[in-house]
């Protein structure tokens, strides 16, 4: 079931919640929409369940209008973040209930939920109901519950938020075999980029309502359209500064730095506007100081230094400008505290990205 | 180092503190006992003994009268009856109040809780000033020639659904609180995962909200039940006799040479205590706990104008049913010259002087402040040191002094009225010479248990360390709670402190039975007997019930304000 948002807006009296959202998610997809809270993403999901209406713009199923439909007509299988198991029923009345109301046949019932317990490994708990059950559990029941009915569309709002750190690794490595085995087109609401990072086909960055952009992970980790994406995924140095123009591949921005070179840009820029540098702590490298012309190269002071034995965290400051950099593997440099050092930029590290247009300054 | 000014008080000191606390403890245990435990002890016995030896011809006696067999029956149905009308009327109120979002939704439902404000008895004056056979409804319809001869609304047939109205008009506020309180806690999410299943409304209610909110129900039904089991101030003034509570008002006074009252009082026991643990055991027994709550903000829907209109309408046409004795009372107490008009010719406020003028009415005022205040005193201090010791777990099997310090709730007054006629009769505290001391201990014992809620609910929201805090000082823990903790649930005590003085001006059964001499008569059972005298009674009567529910809705009014969404909490057995 391939489900598509054209152009929809929700808006709480003069509050808009999403606005003007365009967003494919392809059939059988494991799609993550990911931001900050109050980003608007929980309420794109209830729209897409159909909890929440439409203010405007339309959800297409498959190239259906589902706007208007009612929630129960549309075949979604919905995991709430605080699972909204029934407490007053045990787990297998809990997966019944959804089957029974459609009238299936008894056997068939029977097989759904011995197949639904087995890949969610809840066979030995049906009879227990739901307050004796642990988080991790209780959160299985849910999605058991959501996956019985077969449904097109599997949601899932803030999953694994109520557990913690050891279950939620555990239950990341479920949903994804279980999305791989069923191969159910899922949305997925979260605002931790780890998940999405390891579990997504594509993510959706929302930031204020908007979406900001989509990709699949690595895609999203490289290529950040906007500082707000390169800041949310992963941690990144901005540096603001001007755009100079094209000198053979490398475009040449002015900062407070100096002048640096990138090959990668996203968006077209004039000459004299204003832009953002934006490169991985982890792509910064020490220069050696024998070689004073290196491209990208810039005199910086060390201001602080954590060694946690595999790699190291510094941190480089001159004037304003603060670089964060990871080095692992690093050569015994010798530097401390308070020492000036070179900082070098790679150029096919260093992405020059326009400012976010319609959240004002990047992050 | 300088000397500190923080108060340390002396080990004797803290002592004589610590003494006093749990003395008072004790003191709650005594008076438990031996004014709730052994009265309801000594009716049990009277009923199987007579003298020393064992019998069950009291209640050979009881069954073979078919009069008092009738009156049994008569009763549970009235009961149930009650409780079914008081659920279709509060179940839709409840549902509207936590489901949608209305212009003026605060002042309507706060309306709705108008009817607590009078006991219905007062209201049985006005509603057959109304209803009788030349009263202002047949008037009224004959007037309009739509009768010829005036009907017989409150004849020997219709009592029985005069009395049930009466008690529904009064009692369904009770149902209301309890059920808004239960729904409100079924979190939304539950039925909105079974939207997304394609279950229909209706259905959601049925499969989930309602196993849901069950518990709560039936805390607030089992109330109405056992209230309306035993109200007797409504079917005496209806000229109801076929129920319980009136056949023991009528047995009080020749006890020692009728024992089958015993009997009777013994089997109202039996079955309050019974349906109690019925409601608590199979039905109340099932409570979940509720999971952690969604980030859900479309729990309550806004209306649109027609629904808008619809539930206007509903609200409205309750609060104006349930309003109606009240106004009639009103009308009455205004009336002048009042007969054989639909509505009076001319109005004055000469009853309302009579009251003042006239030595009974105003001298049951002043008891039933006096008798009142008292008691409520006595709750305040008694209910704040047991929600104590309850919240703290100062002592062991705090579990048991819960219990124990609920038993008022489920114990019908005429009960309690009736095991003191017959345990301090010619004693000191003989009602008969002086009912006083029996009065107050009884509206305090009644009332205790709403007292010792209000109070835990704030408690349990004010944490230990403040006490601690104290406690590290060297302050004892007597002294501690006088300082520290009273302060910090005294919105809870007054909002408490006021119901409990409201329920013991409203009090029927106690005041009924206790008050022999009508020097000592209290409010309610002045209105009574003025309404019985001849001439002008009724008006007074009702001019009096208009001043008592003056008072009673600024208590209840003060308590809702204070207490806010929690009131319900008061209403749960």
């Amino acid at each position: 079931m391939e489900v598509v948002f054209k152009n929809v807006t929700k808006r709480y009296g003069k509050t808009v919640a999403v606005g003007n959202l365009n967003l494919t998610v392809k059939s059988g997809a494991l799609h993550f929409l990911l931001g900050p809270s109050g980003c608007g993403k929980t309420t794109t999901l209830r729209m897409l369940a159909g909890l929440e209406s439409v203010t405007e713009g339309q959800i297409l199923f498959d190239g259906k209008d589902v706007t208007r439909l009612p929630a129960a007509d549309r075949g979604i299988g919905m995991v709430f973040q605080n699972y909204a198991l029934w407490p007053h029923m045990t787990v297998l009345k809990n997966i019944e209930y959804g089957l029974k109301l459609r009238k299936l046949p008894k056997s068939e019932i029977e097989s759904r939920i011995k197949e639904v317990l087995h890949i969610t490994q809840l066979t030995r708990f049906v009879d227990r109901l739901p307050g004796q059950l642990s988080g991790g559990q209780q959160q299985r029941v849910a999605l058991a519950r959501a996956l019985a009915i077969r449904p097109n569309v599997l949601l899932l709002d803030e999953p694994l938020s109520n557990l913690d750190a050891k279950l939620r690794h555990e239950m990341r490595d479920n949903i994804s075999r279980i999305h791989k085995k069923t191969g159910i087109t899922t949305v997925y609401v979260t605002h931790d980029q780890k998940e999405a990072l390891s579990m997504g086909s594509d993510i959706s960055i929302m930031h204020s309502g908007i979406l900001v952009q989509t990709a699949p992970p690595r895609e999203l980790y490289k290529n950040p359209e906007s500082p707000f994406v390169a800041g949310f995924i992963g941690e990144t140095n901005i540096i603001h500064g001007t755009y100079k123009g094209k000198d053979g591949n490398d475009h040449l921005v002015d900062t407070a730095l100096g002048v640096i070179r990138s090959e990668r840009k996203f968006g077209d820029f004039k000459a004299g506007s204003g832009v953002f540098i934006s490169i991985r702590p982890e792509s910064v490298e020490l220069a050696l100081k024998q070689s004073p012309n290196e491209t990208n190269c810039f005199e910086m002071t060390l201001s602080h230094l954590t060694y946690l034995g595999d790699s190291e965290q510094l941190q480089f400051t001159k004037g304003d400008t603060v670089i964060k950099a990871n080095l692992f593997n690093a050569l015994d440099h010798g530097l401390s505290d308070g020492d000036g050092a070179r900082v070098r930029f790679p150029k096919d590290a260093t992405l020059v990205l326009p400012p976010d247009m319609q959240l004002g300054a990047g992050t | 180092m300088a000397t500190t000014s923080v108060e340390t008080s002396s080990p004797l000191k803290r002592l004589m503190s610590n003494l006093l606390g749990y003395g008072t403890v004790a003191v709650t245990i005594i008076m438990i006992g031996v004014f709730l435990l052994l009265p309801m002890s000594k009716v049990m016995i009277k009923a199987f003994y007579n003298g020393d030896t064992f019998t069950l011809d009291y209640f050979r006696l009881l069954f073979d009268n078919h009069l008092m067999v009738e009156a049994m029956i008569n009763s549970c149905w009235v009961a149930f009856a009650t409780t079914i009308v008081c659920t279709l009327v509060a179940l839709p109120l409840a549902v509207i109040g936590s489901k949608f979002d209305f212009p003026g939704k605060g002042l309507l439902l706060g309306l709705l809780l108008v009817p607590m404000v009078m006991p219905p008895f007062v209201g049985a004056i006005g509603f057959q000033r109304f209803f009788a056979r030349y009263g202002s409804v047949n008037l009224m319809l004959i007037n309009a020639k739509i009768i010829e001869t005036p009907i017989d609304w409150l004849g020997d047939a219709n009592k029985f659904w005069a009395v049930v109205i009466l008690g529904v008009m009064h009692l369904y506020p009770i149902m209301y609180l309890n059920l808004a309180a239960a729904l409100a806690n079924v979190d939304p999410s539950l039925e909105e995962m079974a939207t997304t299943l394609g279950v229909k409304k209706w259905r959601q209610f049925k499969d989930i909200v309602w196993p849901l909110a069950r518990p709560g129900y039936f805390a607030g039904a089992i109330i109405v039940f056992i209230w309306s089991l035993t109200d007797l101030g409504t079917p005496l003034l209806i000229g109801y006799q076929d129920v319980i509570p009136v056949r023991i008002f009528n047995m009080v006074s020749d006890i020692n040479e009728n024992p089958m009252g015993f009997a009777l009082v013994f089997m109202v026991i039996m079955l309050t205590v019974g349906f109690f643990l019925l409601s608590k055991s199979t039905l109340n027994g099932k409570k979940y706990d509720m999971m952690a709550r969604g980030h859900v903000t479309s729990a309550v829907r806004k209306t649109g104008p027609l629904g808008t209109i619809v539930i206007y309408a509903t609200l409205l046409s309750v609060i104006l049913f349930a309003l109606f004795p009240h106004v009639s009372v009103l009308i009455t107490s205004l009336s002048h010259n009042w007969f054989m008009t639909p509505l009076p010719v001319e109005y004055t406020l000469e009853h309302y002087a009579k009251v003042f003028n006239q030595d009974l009415p105003l001298r049951g005022i002043e008891n039933s402040l006096f008798l009142a205040s008292l008691s409520t005193l006595t709750d305040v201090i008694l209910g704040c040191l047991v929600a104590y010791v309850i919240v703290r777990k100062l002592l062991p099997m705090t579990g048991l002094l819960d219990s124990i310090v609920m038993i008022p709730l489920a114990l019908p007054g005429i009960v309690l009225a009736f095991g003191y006629v017959i345990t301090f009769s010619g004693t000191f505290l003989d009602p008969m010479e002086n009912p006083v001391p029996l009065l107050v201990i009884a509206y305090a014992i009644r009332r205790l248990p709403y007292m010792v809620r209000s109070a835990s609910a704030g408690l349990q929201q004010t944490s230990t360390s403040l006490e601690e805090a104290s406690a590290t000082f060297g302050a004892s823990r007597f002294y501690t709670l006088r300082k520290i903790t009273l302060p910090l649930v005294l919105a809870n005590v007054i909002a408490g402190s006021l119901l409990c003085f409201a329920y013991a001006m409203l009090d029927v059964s106690d005041s009924m039975i206790l008050a022999m001499k009508d020097q000592f008569y209290p409010i309610t059972k002045v209105i009574y007997a003025l309404y019985l005298e001849q001439g002008s009674g009724e008006f007074v009567a009702s001019a009096l019930g208009m001043i008592s529910m003056g008072i009673l809705t600024i208590c209840i009014m003060g308590a809702s304000v204070v207490l806010g969404k929690k009131m319900g909490e008061l209403f749960k057995s």
